[in-house]
């Protein structure tokens, strides 16, 4: 398959794009700076790209479309976290940090599902985080950032889901990890991007809107009628699903 | 869109679709335009109709808004976009019975020719009709074992089932695309067998997001359309105009003309539906669901016209008796309510596990032409589709007759019927511009141009002066088949 990694210039951008291609696939790692560093002695095509900025997305995507064919796996994971507590950040800052981590996704989503509507298949995965449940402090871009993605994964699933079945949508959150944008002593991303891989090759429709934490599915949460309605219609309770590294 | 065209096509469904390949497999350049959008080919969108946001149906290939009927807002099964309704449709392509075409202003055999062009190039497979003509059918697939077990009792109970008339090329991957988009070249559709092959001619053109509000003429001579494009008005000319909007948007699409003038007052007149006879039966045999079977043994029952049944393609699961169930709720006051609503899913899951899964089929009883049930001129609402249509007496006479043949055609299959109420299928009207040869009580001439005018013409159901108790589609089809060649 054809797959689009976002953020490939390190972290673990840099591992899913690896992880992919050397599962046989072929895979544009899009990356701001260190793009050819990042994917030296491997196969993946590195594509110099700020996705803040749609007119690069768009020639990304087209030169990834001119050397390798039409996108059919993209996953969004091109992100900045800039630590800036509220009373520091500024009105332009916060908005900079949207572009990348909001207006990139959606950019790139954009772009690639023009080549998965054509063929009426495609697998979208976005890198997600719980920054927008419970927000890191001085973090305030960057959790709305990543609740917004949550949002627009459901939204572009209100709009594709029933016209093209075939186009599935997830959202990933892969965990604290020990990259430059996690912790020390985080997870390794190699192990990380493993479950991710999997994840974006995986294109069964059953996964369309599903939310995934590390290696396991996050199951909607079932109110007390929702649950009492399930007895009394003798519907099974359904099982979270597990990745393999 | 500008351009030295012959002829302007308005709608780009079945009619459209057809006339426009026709036109411009004679050599003519075709405008077609079509209000809806183009959509994307490998789209699988079910006609859905509880989706109510206008945008997002029109985003979808639907017909945006619900028709006004007699001041009450109606659903229907409308299409709005490339393909039209058919892009929706079963693929079900029945011919209009052999008998007579009732009251129509030509015998069925002048028609026949251009019903077998329309078999031959919608590539329809079937069997033969014991009880109709012989015609050329690509072989159909084999029946499953409900299929066969339900035969088999219709024979045994007198009828004369066969394999339904069916347009779907059956190609790898084919999923029978019943009442959704098909994202292959396999079902035979407006799109596929009309706009696809005119636009491959390199003589058509098609433009989406284009709404016609207006046909241009003057005399006897029609001179053009008026199109809202991008939200601008233009006047476009052509020497040819070919009206397919539809039976409840082509008769819209006159009122709202100056011109040409209708001083017998019979443009949206005469508007028929069929009637559906819904009636679950249980072969007692499981099986997919499929659009397989039908019967003609009572297309007239004591001289009286009643129509076709035919498999409604799918089986009554849970999910369909709950639609059937809700249908009766919404009719009573009482059971508006959510939780009524809500409560439906038992009774449906009951019966589902009592019953088991039930095969639907439906009766298309024929509808007659009154000159009161009519598409009406809204100038408030241009846009809008606004009809009064009533049930009258001797049509729920009809329906009670054609009811009791249809429960005897089933018996030893358990038929329960799963409508009361008379149900008018919304996505078979006909009538509205109909042909005849008496100008005072008809709008189109046998050719199916407009009377009085020469070159102004209509390709869609709006023509049929009767509403033959078959799918609409091959004769739908056929005529504009037969428009494209004369116009």
């Amino acid at each position: 398959m054809i797959v689009v990694v976002t953020g490939a210039g390190s972290g673990l951008g840099r591992a899913l794009a690896r992880e992919i291609a050397s599962r046989g696939h072929r895979v544009a790692a899009l990356g701001r700076a260190r793009i050819e560093e990042a994917t030296e002695g491997t196969d993946v095509l590195p594509v110099r790209c700020d996705v803040a900025d749609p007119a690069q997305v768009r020639a990304a995507f087209a030169a990834v479309r001119e050397r390798l064919g039409p996108v059919e796996v993209l996953v969004n994971n091109a992100a900045v976290h800039p630590r800036r507590d509220v009373l520091e950040e500024t009105a332009e800052g916060f908005m900079a940090t949207l572009a990348v981590n909001l207006g990139g996704a959606f950019a790139c989503a954009r772009e690639a599902l023009e080549d998965m509507a054509r063929r009426g298949e495609g697998r979208i995965v976005t890198v997600g985080s719980f920054a927008d449940l419970s927000p890191l402090p001085a973090s305030s871009a960057y959790a709305v950032s990543k609740g917004a993605l949550r949002t627009l994964s459901r939204a572009m699933v209100a709009d594709l889901a029933d016209r093209f079945p075939g186009i599935v949508l997830s959202d990933w959150m892969p965990g604290i990890l020990a990259t430059r944008m996690g912790v020390e002593g985080g997870l390794d991303p190699a192990v990380a991007a493993r479950w991710g891989a999997t994840l974006a090759l995986w294109r069964d429709p059953s996964l369309n809107g599903t939310l995934w934490e590390m290696d396991r599915e996050v199951l909607p949460p079932r109110g007390l009628k929702g649950r009492l309605a399930d007895r009394l219609l003798g519907r099974g309770r359904r099982v979270a699903r597990r990745l393999d590294g | 869109m500008d351009g030295d065209w012959d002829a302007v096509v308005v709608g780009a469904g079945m009619g459209g679709g057809m006339a426009a390949r026709a036109l411009a497999e004679r050599g003519l350049r075709v405008l077609v335009l079509e209000k809806g959008r183009a959509g994307w080919r490998a789209e699988e969108t079910h006609l859905d109709a509880g989706l109510a946001d206008p945008v997002a149906r029109l985003v979808r290939g639907f017909w945006p808004e619900p028709l006004l009927v007699d001041g009450a807002e109606v659903m229907a099964p409308l299409g709005c976009g490339v393909g039209g309704s058919s892009a929706f449709y079963a693929a079900t392509l029945e011919r209009p019975g052999v008998a007579d075409l009732g009251g129509w202003p030509f015998p069925c055999a002048e028609l026949r020719p251009w019903l077998e062009r329309a078999e031959a190039l919608l590539e329809v497979a079937g069997e033969q009709d014991p009880l109709g003509e012989p015609a050329a059918l690509r072989p159909p697939p084999e029946p499953g074992p409900a299929d066969r077990a339900i035969m088999a009792r219709l024979r045994a109970n007198g009828m004369h089932p066969y394999l339904l008339h069916a347009g779907l090329r059956r190609v790898a991957g084919c999923r029978s695309c019943l009442g959704r988009k098909c994202p292959l070249a396999c079902k035979m559709d407006g799109r596929s067998a009309g706009i696809e092959p005119a636009l491959a001619t390199g003589r058509a053109r098609l433009v989406t997001e284009a709404e016609v509000v207006r046909v241009l003429g003057e005399g006897a001579e029609a001179a053009g359309v008026e199109v809202r494009v991008g939200g601008e008005v233009v006047a476009l000319r052509a020497p040819r105009v070919v009206l397919a909007a539809g039976a409840l948007s082509t008769p819209r699409l006159l009122m709202a003309s100056d011109w040409p003038p209708d001083p017998h007052g019979q443009v949206g007149r005469h508007l028929m539906l069929h009637l559906n006879e819904t009636v679950a039966v249980w072969p007692g045999v499981e099986g997919d669901p499929s659009k397989a079977v039908g019967f003609r043994d009572l297309m007239v029952i004591g001289g009286e016209r009643m129509g076709m049944v035919q498999a409604l393609g799918v089986d009554a699961r849970e999910g369909e008796i709950l639609h059937a169930l809700r249908g009766r709720l919404a009719r009573r006051a009482w059971a508006r309510g959510r939780l009524v609503w809500e409560a439906a899913r038992l009774p449906a899951r009951l019966a589902h596990r009592l019953l088991g899964t039930a095969r639907l089929f439906v009766g298309l009883l024929e509808d007659l032409p009154h000159p009161d049930n009519r598409v009406l001129r809204d100038p408030a609402r241009p846009g809008r589709i606004v009809v009064s249509y009533r049930v009258t007496e001797e049509l729920e006479r009809r329906r009670a007759t054609f009811r009791r043949a249809m429960r005897q055609a089933f018996r030893g299959l358990r038929p329960v019927f799963l409508n009361r109420e008379a149900e008018p299928n919304w996505g078979h009207p006909c009538g509205t511009t109909r042909m005849g040869d008496d100008p005072r009580v008809s709008v189109l001439d046998a050719s199916g141009r407009v009377h009085g005018v020469r070159n102004l013409w209509v390709a869609d159901a709006g023509a049929f002066p009767a509403s033959l108790g078959v799918n609409p589609s091959l004769t739908i089809a056929a005529l504009a088949l037969r428009v494209g060649e004369a116009a």
